[in-house]
């Protein structure tokens, strides 16, 4: 509506033709301030209604100086709103999604992969982890009545959870391992365990096994992310770079002279390689020891066509394809410690270590 | 190749100069080879000194792969010597057991190319007329 009609049907006429006639002044103080053209005019009525319902009070004459003034003051108060409305903007954010339309189905699936994992552990293993997970009981209670210590508890209970991890992963992938090994591997990455983990020899069951390198994406990412340890997949010669590269630097931080970095590198160089030309595919592993020593331990698998004849392979001048022959012999004069298994039709395994500082 | 150049060829006179940027993998190790071969017979070079100042490590494919390019120039007129192989590199060259004995070295460009211009040696200038 327009100002000027709603004036016009007021029945007292004359204070409400004076206050249309500030129509025109009020728009260009408003205008002058305002830069929209629709919020100005907003504004605008706003103040007609604060002057024509203050019309009857004030003084004849006057009304001009209180329209200017109402007209000033709308303007900063709208200031003053937007101001405001800046300031308190990012409380208004709604931080929680709307919830997806499959939220139930996957809430529900994920409840019966749990059940179902949970139902997989003994009677006695679920019972500890419910007293201690659901009902909040203590580790020192729990051993007490157990007959046990705290510490033989809160480990079985650690080993209760490796445990129900793999179990859920099993299931909610609907997968049963597909070999005998497959359980204690994952077991192993599960619980974080690197000394069992070298003791079922996980690195080379994930190369061979398609579904165990599937399953322990997710436990590998729970572990903590080491960072003395680099694992390099090798598939092409262009890794036998990113690998003697990547020893270099980690063995860089342990302060060998630049002579032995050169050395290890050359010999990872010569160990990558060989897995490029006989197997494909394998990885390299690059770890810093500290026992018995300091030093940096290289661990290079396949799942290759393994070495007929290690003893031959490990003798100068041996070569099946036309390098040098110097491949295996070479690295191993080049490293302190040596060692190399080899199985027909699964693959090698080649692990050298560089010890740092005085022999 | 896309990138920074790996490899450069630069000819100079009869001779090629041929410096090594990074480090190589076998594939690249391959290609350098080839074209550094097909760059005698362009320019008919007669001496070629190949910088191996940059890198990280001669593995017996790197350091076979040398002698394989130097031997291949001499069967095509052109005298190699290999120049700035790093002291740890060569360190680890011979822990490895690398015979290396067969192609000229020299310690840098600078050692390389006197080497060739040597009394008896692959002067700088270009082949006799009957070649050209």
């Amino acid at each position: 509506m327009s100002a000027a009609e709603s004036v016009g049907m007021r029945e007292d006429r004359r204070p409400h033709d004076d206050v249309a006639a500030l129509i025109p002044m009020l728009r260009r103080i408003i205008e002058a301030r305002v830069d929209d053209a629709a919020t100005a005019d907003d504004l605008v009525q706003e103040t007609l209604v604060r002057v024509l319902a203050a019309a009857a009070r004030v003084e004849p004459g006057m009304l001009e100086p209180y329209a200017i003034v109402t007209a000033r003051n709308v303007v900063a108060s709208m200031w003053r709103d937007q101001d405001r409305h800046r300031r308190n903007q990012h409380r208004v954010v709604d931080l929680d999604l709307p919830d997806p339309p499959d939220q139930d189905l996957l809430a529900n699936e994920e409840r019966t992969a749990v059940a179902e994992a949970l139902s997989r552990l003994t009677d006695r293993e679920r019972a500890t982890l419910l007293a201690h997970e659901v009902s909040g009981q203590d580790t020192r209670s729990l051993a007490a009545e157990q007959g046990s210590t705290a510490g033989a508890v809160a480990a079985q209970l650690n080993r209760t959870r490796a445990r129900l991890r793999v179990e859920y992963l099993l299931v909610q992938a609907n997968v049963e391992p597909p070999t005998e090994r497959c359980r204690p591997v994952l077991l192993a990455l599960s619980g974080g365990d690197r000394r069992r983990q070298r003791e079922v020899d996980a690195g080379r069951h994930l190369l061979e096994c398609d579904v165990c390198a599937r399953l322990s994406q997710p436990l590998m990412e729970r572990a903590q992310p080491r960072d003395d340890e680099v694992r390099i997949p090798i598939s092409t010669d262009a890794d036998i770079v990113a690998a003697r590269q990547a020893a270099r630097e980690l063995a860089a931080r342990l302060g060998f002279a630049r002579t032995e970095l050169t050395l290890i590198a050359t010999a990872v160089s010569e160990v990558t390689r060989n897995i490029v030309r006989f197997a494909g595919t394998g990885e390299v592993v690059v770890e810093l020891v500290d026992r018995p020593r300091r030093g940096v331990q290289v661990t290079a698998r396949d799942t290759g066509p393994g070495i007929p004849d290690v003893e031959r392979a490990l003798t100068d001048g041996y070569s099946t394809y036309s390098g040098l022959g110097l491949g295996l012999p070479g690295a191993r004069r080049l490293m302190d410690e040596f060692a190399v298994v080899s199985e027909m039709g699964r693959g090698t395994t080649v692990t050298m270590t560089k010890w740092c500082g005085e022999r | 190749m896309t990138g920074p150049k790996l490899v450069s060829i630069l000819r100079q006179g009869s001779w090629l100069i041929a410096s090594i940027h990074t480090a190589l993998d076998d594939t690249q190790m391959v290609l350098f080879q080839q074209d550094l071969i097909e760059q005698i017979g362009r320019y008919r070079s007669r001496g070629v000194v190949i910088d191996v100042a940059a890198l990280d490590v001669l593995d017996s494919f790197g350091a076979r792969t040398l002698r394989t390019m130097a031997e291949m120039a001499r069967l095509r007129g052109a005298e190699t010597v290999i120049v700035g192989i790093q002291p740890d590199v060569a360190f680890a060259m011979v822990s490895l057991g690398m015979d290396t004995g067969s192609v000229p070295t020299a310690l840098d460009l600078e050692e390389g190319l006197a080497y060739l211009a040597r009394p008896g040696g692959r002067g700088p200038g270009h082949r006799g007329s009957a070649a050209g």
